[in-house]
């Protein structure tokens, strides 16, 4: 056996079924016209090949596809898919969608509406009002209801806008 | 039409939209996969498991596993490609595990020979059928997973190297052993070819 010759056994499994390229068929064609134990190999593999393939083909019985449709339908409907996939399928199943879509608008926007910050921000509390007021006991405010408001006019006088008291009072 | 998988391989393109409707969530585009591919899937079944019960059995488990798994199919291989290995190694699992079982029903492969004109003929073709199937049945498994994904399914030998999970040089030694030995087998039965 050739050098040739085991070239062309390994491509003669490919020959008999049918798998080479027109240009490679040719080649070995040529080496079986001149070989003639190639010739003899390649003709039984041929003939293997061809009672491989008679040998007839599978068919199944009457109605089986249906049965088998069926059976694999309920198969596929009881099988429980991982928590995240079968989320993810539930939100993208078209039947969904658009339920999926007002859900999410309707969270998003109760979201966004408690987190909304205030339209004015908030009056830092000022030191001097709380100072005042924190000077009247519940005594003197009963005796004399109208002190704490006084004491506020007084200091309103007194004092600029954003302005401590004390600064105010150590103003010569 | 082919379009580019996300794993490398060029997806049928066909077989891309359905994979794409059924990872937005239509079930009938699983069917209509199941439609597509049930016939060949069956019939490497079939003839990797001899008998019609066993092969329907195990062509609804291979759909039940990829129903599991097809969403997340990276698309590295055609889709009947990964289907044909599914069904390869679960069939020879399957076979693994009723090995103390006959290796064939002879009664149900009878059923797939198609019958010859006359009553003489149709009985030497029935004659043949049974020897040719014991023969393919005698290889060892992987050989004739390989024998019936090139000669019966007549899949190219790369796409049988990538469902058998080996180099495409092992599948071509690995048909030219089992076309020799399947000869053998023949010859000695006295089958001529037609």
């Amino acid at each position: 056996m050739t050098r040739d010759c085991e070239s062309i056994l390994e491509r003669l499994v490919e020959g008999v079924t049918g798998l080479v390229p027109p240009a490679e068929r040719a080649a070995i064609l040529e080496h079986l016209a001149t070989c003639p134990r190639c010739r003899q190999e390649a003709a039984e593999l041929e003939a293997t090949v061809a009672s491989l393939r008679e040998a007839g083909s599978v068919t199944t019985p009457p109605g089986f596809w249906g049965e088998f449709m069926r059976g694999l339908s309920a198969a596929v409907a009881g099988e429980r898919l991982p928590v995240v996939l079968r989320l993810r399928r539930w939100l993208v199943m078209p039947r969904h969608a658009w339920g999926t879509a007002l859900v999410a608008a309707a969270a998003a926007a109760m979201v966004i509406s408690t987190a909304r910050p205030p339209l004015r921000p908030e009056t830092p509390p000022d030191p001097t009002r709380a100072t005042a007021r924190g000077l009247l006991t519940e005594t003197m405010a009963t005796t004399l209801p109208s002190l704490g408001e006084m004491l506020d006019i007084w200091r309103a006088g007194l004092v600029t806008e954003g302005e401590p008291l004390e600064a105010t009072e150590r103003r010569p | 039409m082919l379009h580019y998988g996300e794993g490398g391989a060029w997806l049928n393109a066909e077989d891309l939209q359905l994979l794409e409707a059924f990872r937005r969530g239509e079930e009938s585009a699983f069917t209509a996969l199941v439609i597509k591919y049930r016939e060949g899937i069956y019939r490497v079944a079939r003839r990797l498991l001899g008998n019609h019960e066993d092969a329907s059995d195990a062509a609804q488990e291979v759909f039940i596993r990829a129903h599991r798994a097809l969403a997340r199919f990276d698309g590295r291989a055609q889709i009947y490609t990964w289907l044909y290995r599914i069904t390869v190694n679960l069939c020879l699992d399957t076979r693994g595990r009723i090995a103390r079982m006959p290796l064939l029903d002879d009664g149900e492969l009878l059923r797939d020979v198609p019958a010859p004109e006359g009553i003489a003929e149709q009985a030497e073709g029935r004659e043949v059928g049974r020897v040719v199937a014991r023969a393919v049945n005698a290889l060892p498994p992987r050989q004739r997973a390989m024998v019936v994904l090139r000669l019966y399914q007549d899949l190219p030998y790369q796409e049988i190297a990538s469902i058998m999970g080996c180099s495409e040089g092992t599948v071509k030694a690995t048909m030219f052993a089992a076309l020799r030995k399947l000869r053998r087998t023949l010859t000695d039965a006295g089958v001529r070819a037609p």
